[in-house]
């Protein structure tokens, strides 16, 4: 079996080595990396954080920077990172690649300072002490202090890499990234291009980026603590934050991005027409395609207002669109055998399940009356019959991410009732992916929980 | 004479276990090819997998290898069949993989699933359910047929493993709760036809049996708690319910050490799982009694692994020194729920031994290619087709790692045999993948 070589970046400065050889769990692939020497990645308490006086704008200036360099087809570390990535990565290397270039659109002026500007009522509490004076006259200054981070990064997104980095950044924490076996490669690759163009910057001096499996105790153990770091960002759930929150305790706190599941609900308006039927099922694949359907927008089930007859109709429609999808990225991965077995099953029993395409991993659809208890994935939707939208109501819960709607005039009647189940994000069908720039993620403004919000008390204005 | 008769009637001869793989071969390449001509006409399951692989003979190995079901196929109806309580739709879902018939009755006539069930007992369908280490429980359908069937093969399996001879001289000492499922129910009674001293009486668990409905209960649970239907109530009544347990599985130790201190002279034929057997023997232990107390010719049987237990390093030994077992009447049996015949362990070699009605297949990893057969012991996916299953279809690819080897064993016999260091895949490889995408199970604390 090949080996492909991982290398770590400590604070600035490249690692390499071939001293550990780890498996990346998706594709039985073994990978090296250099030995973990845990003091690089700590940054002592009594030393400011490199960044503290560094201005907002000229960190955004060197994220813009970056970007344009990621971009660039002479970015010899991408170009490797793109070849390492093909033999761990599950996704087909075209949509990998599309997708990081895709993310590097996050590193753009306008956008970065939209994300602070909608964070934070005054931005400029990240680059010095903001005066308040409260009704009674007593006074104080402000700052949103750089804190100290862990991000548990997932390993399905480089869009992820791309964002912790410059969110990171912008908040002026010192930042060490644990990176995921799906993908040991890109946040190292996003660090050696920013220290191509400034190996000295602060902004370098404040990222880290190794692995270690998830769990290991003998790094996690050591490195899970309030003397080194304020808060973890963990993305995922099951065994990824479970062994997080087992260190979580005061002054460790976690910021957690859930694991979640997204869904359509489609109205009897899709039926009006056969364009009407076409739209709304082209918009579904689009959701149900996102990222392959690696990502947490992409919608796996679609809750569908109609007869049987003309629900039956929207999933076969549904199926060729995906199928038209899965064929155009050359994405022809297999059923994970669980669930194309469960699928096998539902389908003998005739008259209740009924599936349009095969198991065949060139996308399927399962039309039903109640929701599959699998998690479809990988080029699967799940059609589920409904008298009336409100029956979906039920099914939504706090798990649930993205709902998409169709028709889009309908989304105001459900909206609080969401909100309630547990949903974050009700979004026209067919635009699961876009979102606001600046815009809540998982419920909240993720910066500004990052920071580490301190308070110089000045006393009262009698006293001053 | 067919040939699955001539493969099952061995099990009424002395030398099963002896017989060189090679001269089985082409007999069970017809026994399977046999099942399958009977079976496309009735599992549907079978039919469909036939039809897609294109397979309508089997005449070698490589084409038993597209109709094997993994088994995750008996645990792959939708958990909303139980909590809604549609034996209607779970009968449509057993019927796909059952050779006869499941009727189809209204719903409404049954408020547990525990009624439903002996109702279909009633009918010749019996449904035997695992305790879902993983969660989910997995069902599955034998017949009539199939329970005569164990209650001549456990034996047979025993004795040969044991070396112990079926002569009603034992008390037999049940030292586990029993899940109430047929298969379970047959091999208990197989083993109390062949071992019970007709003087004394054997000693049950002191713990109300374990029905399909207390087994799926906690799954039901599970799915309200992550739909959020759960009441807050629901949640105290289970945890009411699961300390009770408790209790009653703490007093049962007591119950259960006291009894075997006083029957320690009898010969005793011990049974049970790792983890109660351990803490029986430790309390025996602490109240003063060991091997040299107890009777030099008892023999034990336990069932299955550790089940996530946690014991001592020596917990074997312990067990073993506390009761007298001589590691001759040291039975242990390689099997699981979706197979019914077992694979007993020698005594010399260690092994378990493959009977000649079991074909051993031994695929990659994944379980999608037969791998060619080595002169040597070699590891892969255990899959096996049990020819002797009447009720459902006899070809599964196990969760498990095994190691095999074609020649003959330390002990003589001449069988494939399987070492002893089976292993679940799936406790093999941990979970260290993290994503954004992600269901509700993540959100459910305190059921599993």
């Amino acid at each position: 079996m090949s080996t492909v070589n991982a290398p770590f970046f400590a604070r600035g400065q490249l690692l390499d080595g071939a001293d550990q050889t780890h498996r990346s769990r998706d594709l039985g692939v073994d990978f090296t990396t250099p030995s973990i020497n845990l003091n690089a990645v700590v940054h002592p308490r009594t030393d400011v954080p490199p960044l503290l006086n560094v201005p907002l704008a000229e960190i955004i200036d060197f994220l813009v920077l970056t970007g344009e360099r990621l971009r660039a087809a002479d970015n010899i570390h991408m170009q490797e990172c793109f070849e390492r990535m093909a033999s761990t990565h599950i996704l087909p290397r075209q949509v990998v690649e599309a997708t990081a270039r895709h993310a590097t659109a996050y590193l753009e002026k306008r956008i970065l300072e939209a994300e602070v500007a909608q964070n934070f009522s005054d931005p400029a509490a990240l680059d010095g002490w903001i005066p308040k004076q409260d009704f009674t006259g007593r006074r104080s200054f402000v700052r949103a202090f750089g804190p100290r981070l862990i991000h548990v990064l997932p390993g399905n997104s480089p869009g992820v890499a791309v964002k912790s980095i410059a969110q990171g950044a912008m908040v002026k924490a010192v930042n060490l990234f644990k990176m995921s076996s799906a993908d040991p490669f890109t946040m190292v690759a996003i660090l050696r291009t920013m220290a191509d163009i400034d190996a000295d910057h602060p902004i370098v001096k404040s990222m880290s980026a190794i692995y270690w499996r998830g769990g290991d105790t003998a790094t996690e153990s050591i490195l899970y603590r309030p003397q080194y770091f304020d808060k973890i960002i963990a993305w995922g759930g099951g065994d990824a934050i479970n062994n997080v929150v087992q260190y979580l305790g005061p002054g460790f706190q976690l910021v957690s991005f859930d694991p979640k599941t997204s869904i359509s609900m489609i109205g009897h308006e899709a039926f009006d027409s056969d364009q009407s039927l076409s739209k709304a099922a082209a918009l579904a694949a689009d959701d149900v395609m996102t990222l392959n359907q690696e990502a947490c927008v992409a919608s796996r089930y679609q809750f569908v207002e109609g007869s049987r007859e003309e629900v039956e109709q929207f999933s076969e429609r549904l199926q060729a669109e995906i199928a038209a999808r899965a064929a155009a990225s050359s994405d022809i991965r297999p059923l994970d055998i669980e669930m194309r077995e469960q699928i096998e099953m539902l389908t003998l029993m005739d008259d209740d399940y009924r599936a349009f395409g095969e198991a065949d991993g060139r996308g399927i659809v399962i039309c039903s009356e109640e929701p599959v208890d699998f998690h479809p994935i990988n080029k699967t939707a799940n059609v589920v019959r409904v008298d009336s939208l409100d029956d979906a109501i039920p099914h939504v819960n706090v798990a649930t991410q993205t709902v998409g709607f169709y028709p889009f005039n309908r989304m105001v009647t459900y909206r609080d009732r969401l909100a309630s189940c547990g949903a974050q994000r009700i979004v026209h069908l067919g635009e699961a992916g876009p979102s606001t720039i600046g815009n809540p993620h998982d419920a909240m403004y993720p910066m500004h929980r990052f920071v580490h919000w301190m308070a110089h008390e000045d006393g009262s204005a009698e006293s001053s | 004479m067919d040939s699955i008769q001539q493969l099952t009637d061995l099990v009424n001869n002395d030398s099963r276990y002896d017989i060189p793989y090679a001269e089985l071969e082409g007999l069970q390449i017809a026994a399977v090819n046999a099942r399958l001509q009977q079976r496309r006409e009735q599992i549907k399951l079978v039919d469909h997998r036939a039809r897609q692989a294109g397979i309508d003979t089997v005449d070698c190995l490589e084409s038993m290898v597209p109709l094997l079901f993994p088994h995750t196929v008996y645990k792959s109806y939708p958990e909303t069949f139980l909590s809604n309580q549609r034996w209607d739709k779970l009968a449509k879902w057993l019927d796909t993989t059952s050779t006869h018939r499941v009727p189809t009755t209204d719903p409404q006539a049954f408020d547990t699933i525990d009624a439903w069930l002996a109702d279909l007992e009633t009918q010749g369908i019996f449904v035997n359910c695992s305790s879902g280490t993983t969660g989910k429980s997995a069902m599955m359908v034998s017949s009539r047929a199939d329970l005569d069937w164990c209650l001549t093969e456990a034996v047979a399996a025993y004795t040969w493993g044991s070396g112990v001879k079926a002569c009603n001289d034992r008390r037999i000492f049940g030292l586990a709760p029993v899940a109430l499922t047929p298969r379970n129910q047959i091999t208990g009674e197989a083993y109390y036809r062949a071992l019970q001293s007709p003087d004394k009486e054997p000693f049950s668990y002191p713990v109300p049996p374990i029905t399909v409905g207390s087994l799926t209960s906690m799954v039901v649970l599970r799915k309200k708690m992550a739909d959020g239907t759960a009441t807050p109530a629901e949640i105290q009544a289970y945890e009411q319910t699961s300390a009770e347990r408790q209790k009653t599985m703490d007093d049962a130790v007591t119950i259960a050490a006291d009894a075997i201190i006083e029957a320690r002279t009898d010969r005793l034929h011990v049974t049970g799982l790792w983890s109660g057997l351990y803490n029986v023997a430790a309390l025996v232990r602490e109240r003063g009694y060991s091997a040299k107390d107890f009777n030099p010719e008892n023999s034990i049987y336990v069932g299955g692994g550790l089940k996530r237990a946690v014991l001592p390093d020596n917990y074997r030994e312990f067990v073993y020194e506390t009761f007298n077992i001589q590691p001759e009447r040291n039975y242990q049996n390689y099997s699981m729920q979706e197979l019914q015949s077992g694979m007993p362990r020698c005594r010399e070699g260690n092994r378990y031994h493959v009977p000649p009605w079991v074909v051993p297949l031994i695929l990659d990893k994944t379980g999608d290619v037969l791998l060619p057969r080595d002169a040597g012991e070699y590891e892969g996916r255990a899959a096996f087709f049990d020819v002797s299953l009447d009720g459902r279809w006899g070809g599964v690819i196990s969760g498990d790692r095994v190691s095999i080897d074609f020649r003959p064993c330390a002990c003589g016999a001449q069988s494939p045999s399987i070492r002893d260091n089976i292993a679940r895949y799936a406790d093999l490889e941990g979970d260290d993948k993290i994503g954004c995408a992600g269901t509700v199970d993540a959100y459910v604390r305190g059921v599993s």
